[in-house]
């Protein structure tokens, strides 16, 4: 019986996952040659597939936390969890978070005195616009949605004197919820921008 | 099954003739399998094999199997009563093998005859998972089933763990194996930088602008690739790694850009007042791009070098993120007309082709379809509530499977 020694390329994959501080690979496969013509076939193409991966380097990366195979890993921030799970302002000192209708990025009129209250209040302070959505959509699409909002507040702080470049913008999507119950209004509190102050 | 639950959909779905991806299987009754402990010492580790084996056995989807666990002697034919009845006989031995790791010894059994047989050695046992993965390849290669190199294939996901809190997770593609890349801060958007697996593109929304960094995961190096107000996100790397589009935001308005990883130049590719997001090169100077153009989130195609933007699809009204793969699209639609509880978002295939649409899912929120290298399977994201769920579609099969995520919420996936 012949026997064919062969490196899956799958092997150093794993070992890159894994962290692990040597170059051996985690699975090696021994593919013993078969009873039959077929088996020997199916060995033959597992060698072939074996370069792929083969000049990958495996060194733990450095700033990775450690590896935890096959349990989860982590754990919500309970915390911050806690605290916007009441659905509380997002922005800084007395500025107050501006809200936005499902899918839309214009100023709402019943908006426009908190707008009128935070450009009084900032003047020719410096501010970061967070862009924010509800949590239908992960995808760029949410990011956009989040970043418009952001810039149509903006184009509205510049409309009322202030200097833009002193305003910047950044959109968080779904990642920053104030409130994390599964309802309309809630869902509308996360549709918002907040103004942060440096 | 400890670490996962697999669902199993027949959606009847009649898959499109297409070329490139045809139907494979028919609707005979598949040949029975029966998987067969044959350790020496029934162990914790033993049962953890055959529970995976069990799963990867269900997704290669060419047999009905017997699920049951059963111990046996390794050598010898098909004598145990369970086996008699089975069409094939998977059996496999664990055993130290003597250097801290463990032997793993397989063979495939057809009718009380050998036909596969292969020893792996696994260095570390937390890897098992991967072990039963290849050994799954190795049997669907052996078997000719439909091409499966995506079940050998890192998962890429970032994990929402908080407000502002998210983690870069690298995984198999059954979450079963999880490991941290990257913590404490909020990142988005990781996507594979080459086709080895070794670099990764992530978004950093903790620095004070929005940018896109690669990781390097030989040596933990993080390079600062470009950074934007507003929005700094990789959507996609073309096939050698030297080109990538982004979506960027320099004045506060999402366009797409294609980067040029060699000169680190880019060009601006759409230009548009509202939104242009997710662009997918559908070959080296035509993309894909998601856009609300027509006041509603669809799918647009264009030139790199030309103006023109054509739709390329014309059913639904929330279509806001999709995957490419040559003549073929999958793409997420809201489903029904309330904006709240029971909205549903389903994904649906397109052939660019033959203009035939297919659903794929058929109620949830499912959400960032990302097709296989081999346009084969889609995987995407499953939403259920406060947690998430992977989900795997095989295409040639019409099925699909699902395994939970038991802590936190998806943000985006790639593999």
């Amino acid at each position: 019986m012949i026997k064919n020694v062969a490196f899956l390329s799958a092997t150093v994959a794993m070992l890159i996952l894994s962290g692990c501080s040597t170059k051996a690979p985690a699975i090696d496969a021994t593919a013993n040659a078969s009873t039959t013509s077929t088996g020997t076939q199916a060995d033959s193409n597992a060698a072939t597939a074996t370069g792929t991966d083969a000049n990958a380097a495996i060194t733990p990366v450095s700033n990775a936390v450690a590896p935890t195979a096959i349990t989860p890993v982590s754990n919500i921030d309970a915390g911050a969890a806690a605290s916007a799970a009441n659905g509380a302002n997002g922005s800084d000192g007395q500025l107050i978070s501006v809200l936005f209708d499902f899918d839309k990025y214009n100023i709402r009129s019943d908006m426009e005195g908190r707008m009128s209250a935070n450009a009084a209040l900032l003047k020719t302070k410096s501010v970061k616009l967070e862009g924010n959505c509800d949590e239908f959509g992960s995808d760029e699409y949410n990011f956009a949605l989040g970043l418009r909002r952001a810039s149509t507040v903006k184009e509205a702080l510049i409309n009322s004197g202030m200097n833009g470049d002193s305003i910047s913008m950044a959109s968080l999507g779904e990642g920053n919820p104030v409130c994390l119950e599964k309802n309309k209004e809630c869902w509308a509190k996360n549709r918002r921008v907040d103004f942060k102050l440096p | 099954m400890r670490f996962l639950v697999v669902w199993c959909l027949f959606t009847g779905l009649i898959w499109s003739a297409d070329a490139t991806l045809e139907v494979v299987k028919g609707v005979q009754p598949l040949p029975s399998l029966v998987i067969e402990d044959g350790s020496a010492v029934e162990n914790e580790m033993s049962q953890k094999m055959h529970a995976m084996l069990s799963a990867d056995m269900n997704v290669i989807s060419l047999f009905t199997l017997n699920e049951n666990y059963f111990h046996v002697p390794y050598e010898g034919g098909v004598a145990a009563a369970n086996s008699t009845n089975s069409h094939y006989v998977l059996r496999f031995r664990l055993a130290p093998d003597g250097a801290g790791g463990v032997r793993a010894d397989v063979k495939l059994l057809q009718n009380s005859t050998e036909i596969f047989v292969k020893t792996y050695l696994l260095k570390q046992s937390e890897m098992a998972v991967f072990l039963s993965h290849s050994i799954a390849y190795d049997i669907n290669t052996k078997l000719g089933g439909a091409p499966l190199e995506w079940i050998k294939r890192k998962v890429l996901l970032v994990r929402l763990t908080g407000a502002r809190r998210s983690e870069i997770v690298a995984a198999d593609y059954t979450l079963s194996y999880q490991k941290v890349l990257l913590s404490g801060g909020m990142f988005g958007f990781a996507k594979w930088a080459n086709g080895e697996q070794t670099d990764f593109y992530y978004t950093s929304l903790s620095d004070f602008k929005p940018t896109i960094y690669k990781m390097s995961l030989i040596n933990g190096r993080k390079e600062k690739i470009i950074s934007s107000d507003g929005m700094a996100i990789c959507s996609d790397v073309n096939q050698d790694g030297t080109k990538l589009l982004m979506t960027l935001a320099p004045t506060g308005q999402p366009d797409i850009y294609l980067y040029d990883t060699e000169t680190r130049g880019k060009i601006q590719v759409t230009d548009f007042s509202g939104i242009d997001v997710s662009g997918q090169f559908m070959s080296n100077d035509k993309i894909a791009f998601v856009s609300n153009r027509l006041g509603y989130p669809n799918i647009f195609s264009k030139a790199i070098n030309n103006s023109s933007v054509t739709q390329l699809v014309y059913e639904g009204k929330s279509n806001s993120s999709f995957s490419a793969y040559q003549d073929n699209l999958v793409y997420k639609a809201r489903d029904t007309s309330g904006m709240y509880e029971g909205t549903t978002f389903n994904l649906h295939l397109l052939s660019l082709r033959s203009n035939t649409l297919r659903p794929l899912t058929s109620g949830g929120e499912n959400d960032f379809p990302r097709f296989s290298g081999d346009g084969q399977a889609v995987l995407f994201i499953k939403q259920e509530g406060a947690r998430s769920s992977l989900g795997i579609i095989r295409l040639s099969y019409n099925k699909s499977f699902s395994f939970p995520l038991k802590v936190g919420r998806i943000q985006s996936i790639d593999w």
